[in-house]
C-alpha cells in the first residue's frame, strides 16, 4: 500500500539520550578540544561561514550531531572547512572552532 | 706516562666518548646527504660561502654579537664564556708547540700543560703565553660569575625570565661551572709550590699556596679538574651543550645552501641541526607575549622536540606571532619548524574542496588595483568602504575580486600545518586574478598579504593597503592635513614581523595626526591575542593576552588605537576602552581639508548659539 501523502513528514526522534555513553571517537574529539562543550548552537558561526554557502557545513549543527553520535556526517562535512576563522571571531562562547573542525575531520573520517 | 699523571684519564675518556657520540649523531643526521650529495651543496662548499660561514661562526658562536646588540650584559656573559674558552684552547695549542717544538701532542698535554711544565720559561714569548692563558681564564671566570648572578638575580642582567632546565642540563651546568674554578686552584697550587705563573694563577699561588703543607693538595685538585671536565664531556651530547658544536655545523650547512624540510623530521638533515643548535639561552622567553601564561616558548618547544615528548601541545598552543624567531640569536627557522610540527599532528586531516565555484573567463578591463579583502575583510565592511572611498579620491580605479563570496587565501591552513591542502584554494584565487589587467593587487588583510607574496607567485606586485595609501599621499594624489588627533598604533604580527612593513602605517598616521611612541612596538610589538596561529589557546588565555597588549596601547593622551589588520582590530575592540580603527577608516574621515572646514563652521555655529 503506498504511503499516504499528508503534505508533511515525521522525522525520527532526535532527542539526546544522555544515559547512553558517548562514542569513543566523540570522546576523543571532546578531550582534544574541550571548548566544544561551550557551544550553545546560536548559529553565528554558520552565518559567517563561506564554506556553508556552498555545502551543508554549519559548525553548530556539527556539534549537535556530534552529541547525537552521527560521526559519519560530522567527519564528512568538517572536511569542507577552509579554516579561515571567521566563525571563531564571531563566536560568543570562545569555542576553538578551527581546532575542533580539524579534529573532527581527522578523527571521524567518513568511510570510503 | 708516570703514575701520578693518571689523572688525565677521566678527561680523555670523557672527551673521546663525546667525540664518538657526536660523530655518530652527525653522520646519522646527514645520512641522506651522504648518500645523495646535492650538486649545489658541493659547489658552494669550495666557494666564498665557506669563508662567510667561518665569519658567522666567529661573530655568533664566539662573540655572540646578536645577543650583545639586544642586551649588552647578557651578550658579554655569553661572549666571555665562549671566547675565553676558545682563547684557552688555541693558546694551549700554541703554548705546547712553542715549548716543545712539536705541533702534535696528546689532547691531554695542552689541557694539563701547567702540571707537566710548571716552570715555563722562554723569554718574553713564554711570559706572553702565561699571561695570555691567564687572561683567557679570567674572561671565562668573569662570564661564570655573571652566569651565577643571572641564576640568582636575573634582573641584574636585564632579563625577566630564564629557562627552567631539566635534570640532565642542571647536571651538565654544575660540571661546567666547576671546571674553571678548579683549574684556577689547581694551577695556582702548582705555581705556589714550584714558582712561576701569570698575573692571575701565579699571583694567587704566591699569596695563598706557597706553604709546604699544601703540596699534598696539588694532585687532588688536578684530579678534580680532570673529573669535572670528563663528566661534562660525557653529558654534553645529551644536554643543551650539544649546541656548542652543532651551531657551528648548522651555520656551515646553511651557508652551503641547505634548507630545512617542510615536514617534521627531528633526526634528519638541517632540521636536526636546527633543533639541536638551540642553546636554551632564553632570549625567546622575554619577548613572548604569553610568557606569563604558557611554557610554549621556542626554547621549551625545541627541548620537547629533542626529547620527542610533549611537543604537540606546545606547537598547537603557540600564537605564531614570530617574536621568538625575531629574537633568536642564531636565526633558527622557528615558525617553519612549528608549522612542520603542526602538520605532523594533523597529518590525518583531509580536506575536500571540490565544492569551490569555477571561475569563468574574466572580463578584462584595465584597472589600477585588484582589491582582495579576504575572509576577515568581510567582517569589517567599514574598512573596505573607507578604502574604496580613498581609492576614488586618489583617482585609482579598482575591481573588488572577492566581493561576492571570498575564498580563503590558504594561509590559515598553512598556519595549521596543512599547507599542502591549501593548493585548491590558491588555485581558485589565482583563477580570479588571472586575465585581469591591473597594476597591483591590494589586500586589507596582512594574512592574505603574506600568503599572496610568498606562495602565489603572481605576475603583479602585491601590496597592503597601507603601502598603497602611503604612496598616494607621497605622490600627492591624496591630500591630508595634520589634525590634532593622537593615535597609538598596533603592529599586527603578520604585517610587521612577518612582512617587515613598519614604516608606511606610521607615515600615514603622522601625516594626519600625532603618533604616540609605545613601550613595545615594531619588531617588539605584542600579539593582539587572536592570531590564527594558535589552534588551542582558550578564550580566557586569549583575553589575558589582549588586555596585556591593550595596556601597552592605551598610553596617556591616546584618543584612538589604530591598526591595519581586521583580526587585530576586531579583537582589540572587544576589550578596549578606546575606539579601535583601521588605518583606512582613520584616513577616510580625519584630516580631510574640507571636512575640517565643515567642522570649524559647525563649531562656530554652536558657539554662536
Amino acid at each position: 500500500m503506498p504511503k499516504p501523502d499528508f503534505g508533511f513528514s515525521f522525522a525520527p526522534n532526535r532527542a539526546l539520550e544522555l544515559s547512553v555513553p558517548l562514542l569513543p571517537e566523540v570522546q576523543a574529539v571532546l578531550e582534544a578540544e574541550p571548548s566544544i562543550r561551550a557551544c550553545m548552537a546560536c548559529g553565528q558561526c554558520a552565518a559567517v561561514c563561506t564554506a556553508g554557502v556552498f555545502t551543508p557545513l554549519a559548525f553548530y549543527r556539527l556539534v549537535l550531531q556530534l552529541w547525537a553520535g552521527e560521526v559519519e556526517v560530522v567527519g564528512q562535512r568538517a572536511q569542507h572547512c577552509m579554516l579561515c576563522g571567521k566563525c571563531q571571531m564571531t563566536c560568543p562562547r570562545g569555542v576553538n572552532i578551527r581546532n575542533a573542525l580539524l579534529l573532527m575531520a581527522a578523527l571521524l573520517p567518513p568511510k570510503p | 706516562m708516570e703514575k701520578s699523571a693518571w689523572f688525565v684519564w677521566p678527561f680523555m675518556l670523557g672527551f673521546m666518548f663525546a667525540l664518538a657520540v657526536l660523530l655518530l649523531r652527525y653522520l646519522w643526521w646527514l645520512r641522506s646527504l651522504l648518500r645523495r650529495p646535492s650538486s649545489r651543496l658541493l659547489s658552494r662548499m669550495f666557494s666564498k660561502h665557506s669563508l662567510l660561514a667561518v665569519r658567522e661562526i666567529f661573530s655568533e658562536g664566539l662573540l655572540h654579537l646578536r645577543i650583545y646588540k639586544r642586551n649588552r650584559r647578557l651578550g658579554f656573559m655569553h661572549m666571555s664564556l665562549a671566547l675565553g674558552w676558545f682563547m684557552m684552547i688555541v693558546g694551549g695549542k700554541f703554548e705546547t708547540w712553542f715549548h716543545s717544538g712539536q705541533f702534535l701532542h696528546g689532547t691531554w698535554y695542552a689541557v694539563f700543560f701547567r702540571y707537566f711544565e710548571p716552570q715555563t720559561v722562554g723569554g718574553w714569548a713564554g711570559t706572553f703565553w702565561l699571561h695570555y692563558m691567564d687572561f683567557g681564564l679570567l674572561l671565562v671566570l668573569t662570564g661564570l660569575a655573571l652566569a651565577i648572578v643571572k641564576r640568582i638575580r636575573k634582573k641584574v642582567l636585564g632579563i625577566h625570565s630564564t629557562t627552567r632546565h631539566t635534570l640532565v642540563n642542571r647536571v651538565a651546568l654544575t660540571f661546567l661551572w666547576m671546571i674553571f674554578p678548579l683549574r684556577l686552584v689547581a694551577e695556582a697550587l702548582t705555581f705556589g709550590q714550584h714558582g712561576g705563573g701569570g698575573f692571575l694563577t701565579g699571583a694567587l699561588g704566591r699569596c695563598c699556596f706557597t706553604s709546604g703543607t699544601l703540596a699534598g693538595l696539588e694532585l687532588p685538585f688536578w684530579w678534580a679538574y680532570s673529573l669535572s671536565l670528563g663528566a661534562f664531556f660525557v653529558v654534553l651530547p645529551f644536554s643543551r651543550y650539544l649546541h656548542i658544536p652543532t651551531e657551528m655545523v648548522l651555520i656551515l650547512l646553511r651557508h652551503w645552501g641547505l634548507q630545512a624540510a617542510e615536514d617534521l623530521q627531528p633526526e634528519k638533515a638541517l632540521q636536526a641541526f636546527e633543533i639541536h643548535a638551540c642553546s636554551s639561552c632564553g632570549l625567546c622567553l622575554d619577548v613572548c607575549p604569553a610568557i606569563k601564561d604558557h611554557p610554549f616558548q621556542s626554547a621549551y618547544f625545541l627541548r620537547a622536540l629533542r626529547s620527542g615528548k610533549g611537543w604537540e601541545s606546545l606547537a598547537s598552543t603557540c600564537l605564531s606571532c614570530g617574536a621568538c624567531e625575531e629574537a633568536c640569536p642564531i636565526n633558527l627557522g622557528l615558525e617553519k619548524l612549528r608549522m612542520a610540527a603542526r602538520g605532523k599532528i594533523h597529518e590525518k586531516h583531509h580536506a575536500v574542496y571540490s565544492y569551490l565555484p569555477t571561475v569563468g573567463p574574466v572580463e578584462t578591463s584595465k584597472v589600477d588595483v585588484l582589491l582582495f579583502t579576504g575572509c576577515m575583510g568581510r567582517l569589517k565592511p567599514a574598512t573596505t568602504k573607507a578604502l574604496k572611498d580613498l581609492f576614488e579620491e586618489a583617482g585609482l580605479s579598482w575591481v573588488h575580486l572577492d566581493e561576492q563570496e571570498s575564498i580563503c587565501c590558504g594561509r590559515p591552513l598553512a598556519l595549521a600545518g596543512r599547507a599542502s591542502e591549501a593548493s585548491a584554494l590558491r588555485e581558485h584565487n589565482r583563477s580570479l586574478i588571472k586575465g585581469q589587467q591591473a597594476r597591483m593587487l591590494v589586500t586589507t588583510c596582512p594574512i592574505c598579504l603574506k600568503q599572496f607574496r610568498d606562495d602565489y607567485r603572481l605576475e603583479l606586485p602585491v601590496y597592503h593597503h597601507s603601502e598603497v595609501l602611503w604612496s598616494c599621499l607621497s605622490s600627492g594624489s591624496l591630500k591630508r592635513e595634520k589634525g590634532t588627533a593622537c593615535f597609538s598604533y598596533h603592529d599586527p604580527c603578520e604585517l610587521g614581523r612577518k612582512s617587515t612593513c613598519y614604516q608606511a602605517p606610521r607615515e600615514l598616521l603622522q601625516s594626519c595626526g600625532t603618533l604616540l611612541s609605545l613601550e613595545r612596538e615594531q619588531a617588539d610589538a605584542l600579539c593582539c591575542g587572536n592570531s590564527l596561529g594558535s589552534l588551542s589557546l582558550s578564550l580566557s588565555e586569549r583575553q589575558a593576552l589582549t588586555s596585556r597588549t591593550l595596556k601597552v596601547l592605551e598610553v596617556p593622551g591616546a584618543q584612538s588605537i589604530v591598526t591595519s589588520c581586521p583580526l587585530c582590530q576586531h579583537n582589540l575592540a572587544r576589550q578596549s576602552s578606546l575606539p579601535v580603527k583601521d588605518l583606512a577608516e582613520v584616513l577616510a574621515v580625519t584630516g580631510l581639508p574640507e571636512q575640517q572646514g565643515q567642522r570649524k563652521a559647525a563649531l562656530a555655529a554652536v558657539q554662536e548659539l
